[in-house]
């Protein structure tokens, strides 16, 4: 098939001005006034961090897809709510927390009303192509599974993306002794089945062995 | 600590390490189309305003409906259902929409008001949403046709890579092969609009005609479609193009279909930004070893040497992040973001093991150059909770007091005034 290429139209092409250098703050005006490119550059800017949170607590990447759509259709509509302008970061961090907990409980319920674990459907195949460590990466999900939704989103949170317990506090709206709790909770519980189940332990250390060499 | 801990610590640490490693930050493509689905997700949205609105508008008609309403539709036959999948043919809905063929004869979707997609053999998708006023379906690979009965109402979307095509009534097919990456859209009847790469935002397709995108070409092409096109036919070739009027073509985008990656960009300015975007911070610390540290630290703009620093940060390697903000301020004393470097020397200093004494002056020095300055608040906030965990809350009261009385609405306010209520 011969495609026709559209080289031959005349062009003229203007340069637009780079948006890229924006501060945070001029970033968040341009969202408040509903410029496309202030759309464009809040995407640009902050989807990788939800995104790479979302698969984290998700297992998903479609899912992850999903809850980033909806993070920033939340993030356009409640732009209007930020006082701190130069906050935006913080501000998109914390709506993708609340959302992925309200993810959390959705799926908690669902799995309640549903006969399979809606786990055994998540598809690791985006993860790698290894096999074992597909299986492996599935198994910690099916095990995180198992935690209620704060305390896997704690646990993600402080162990995976290294925040601060105050950090964490703010973003979720709880208090420090309420994380602390919920991430003593979750080590526990975790440490509890990882013991009762020495094959995922030893697979779990071959993994990393094997990665740090 | 015992041995105990040290093994339960150890077990914890080696399952957020399989956590970490397991997510790679997206591409350039993967960003690319989720922003194109967000505008057309904006697009078909209403705004807040309009919803309480809507919400108004529809409880004023609720309260007629239950009046007048009921008796009308009897008379008339009518009744505006919202959509739903009603049959599901030659296969079955997974979890997330997935679509599973159960035989040979590819799968097809029908929903109650009388749309109905149709994939072709071989073809995978994904139901991805339902709503009372349309439906949205990803086609991963392969080609299928759909059939929309028209209704100004109603919104359908169809996504195909990095590609939308929004729809209301219409009949057409849509083909996707993401391994060239070519886009086939052709219209039989109705109007549908391709938003994405190369073609810009809303390029319309009208009765008749073929759109077809090469996306590693940057080329698209408009033809007129064959006549005989009931059934998905994607390797078929269309007959020979005709070129659309001049009005309706988009101007070829001048950018490249995916974002530069950081070697594609080598040797122009604030070549590492895009990268930092995409979350490809092991590439961008990987060019510069590959560089050398020094030689880098000397020749980066001032631009990358920002997002060398937010790498470093990112991978947790504190000494190249401080020494990238070091030779920024050393290189670009005028610049804007000069000041910005205490601040973030700051949070390098965070990173370290012992690091909170050196971070709280970093911040200091940030808060008197710039007691005004964008990170004022946080800096500030990031101070107190230093200081709380050093040298204990009495210490950091007065600096609560601070902060509260500066950004009474900043996002370290609830924990100023928790520390506050401190007995």
């Amino acid at each position: 098939m011969s495609l026709s290429s559209r080289s031959r139209t005349p062009l003229a092409l203007v340069a637009k001005p780079s948006r890229r250098d924006v501060a945070d703050a001029e970033l968040a005006q341009g969202l408040v006034a509903r410029e496309d490119w202030a759309m464009g550059e809040t995407w640009v800017r902050f989807a990788p961090m939800v995104l790479v949170l979302a698969e984290r607590v998700l297992g998903s990447k479609p899912d992850a897809e999903d809850l980033a759509q909806e993070v920033f259709g939340r993030v356009h509509d409640k732009v209007k709510t930020l006082r701190e302008p130069a906050s935006l970061r913080s501000f998109v961090y914390s709506i993708a927390i609340r959302t992925l907990k309200s993810e959390l409980r959705y799926r908690r319920l669902k799995s309640w009303l549903s006969f399979r674990d809606p786990a055994d459907l998540v598809d690791f195949r985006h993860v790698t192509e290894d096999v074992e460590s597909r299986d492996l990466v599935a198994k910690v999900h099916a095990l995180l599974n198992r935690l209620s939704p704060r305390d896997k989103l704690v646990f993600v949170l402080k162990r995976v993306e290294t925040m601060t317990v105050e950090e964490i506090a703010v973003a979720m709206d709880i208090s420090e002794s309420t994380v602390k709790r919920s991430l003593a909770h979750a080590s526990q519980r975790l440490t509890r089945w990882l013991e009762a189940d020495p094959a995922l332990g030893q697979a779990l250390g071959t993994q990393l062995g094997m990665r740090s060499e | 600590m015992n041995h105990s801990n040290h093994a339960e610590t150890a077990r914890l640490d080696a399952v957020a390490q399989v956590l970490r490693d397991a997510v790679k930050p997206p591409g350039g493509a993967e960003l690319e189309r989720g922003l194109r689905a967000l505008r057309a997700r904006e697009r078909t949205r209403p705004r807040v305003a309009l919803r309480w609105a809507a919400v108004a508008a529809v409880a004023c008609c609720v309260a007629l409906g239950f009046t007048v309403a009921p008796q009308a539709l009897r008379r008339a036959g009518l009744a505006t259902a919202p959509v739903a999948l009603q049959r599901i043919g030659g296969g079955t809905v997974l979890e997330g929409g997935y679509l599973s063929e159960a035989g040979h004869d590819g799968v097809e979707l029908v929903f109650n008001e009388g749309s109905r997609f149709r994939l072709s053999h071989g073809t995978r998708g994904r139901l991805r949403e339902v709503r009372s006023d349309g439906a949205r379906f990803d086609l991963d690979h392969g080609s299928a046709s759909f059939q929309i009965t028209p209704n100004v109402a109603r919104h359908w979307a169809v996504e195909a890579g990095p590609f939308v095509v929004s729809v209301q009534g219409t009949d057409f097919t849509v083909a996707w092969e993401p391994t060239s990456e070519r886009l086939e859209v052709r219209l039989r009847q109705g109007r549908v609009v391709v938003s994405g790469p190369v073609v810009g935002e809303d390029f319309v397709v009208r009765p008749g005609q073929a759109l077809m995108v090469d996306l590693p070409r940057g080329k698209s092409e408009i033809s007129v479609a064959r006549p005989e096109m009931n059934a998905p036919d994607v390797a078929a070739p269309v007959v020979p193009p005709v070129s659309a009027p001049p009005a309706a073509l988009p101007v070829p985008s001048a950018k490249p279909a995916a974002p530069p990656s950081a070697s594609a960009s080598r040797g122009t300015e604030r070549r590492f930004r895009a990268a930092l975007a995409n979350g490809e911070w092991d590439r961008i610390l990987a060019e510069v070893e590959h560089d050398g540290v020094d030689a880098s630290l000397r020749t980066l703009s001032s631009d990358d040497l920002f997002a060398l620093a937010d790498a470093a940060r990112y991978r947790r390697r504190p000494d190249l992040a401080r020494a990238a903000l070091l030779a920024e301020r050393e290189r670009f004393p005028s610049s804007s973001r000069s000041l910005d470097t205490s601040f973030l020397l700051g949070r390098v200093e965070e990173l370290r093991a012992g690091g909170r004494p050196a971070a709280i002056k970093r911040y200091d020095e940030y808060l008197a150059r710039a007691p005004n300055g964008t990170y004022a608040a946080e800096a500030l906030g990031r101070k107190m909770i230093l200081v709380k965990e050093s040298q204990g809350p009495a210490s950091a009261r007065q600096i609560a007091e601070e902060y509260l009385r500066s950004f009474p609405k900043g996002s370290y306010a609830k924990a100023a005034r928790a520390l506050l209520e401190q007995p």
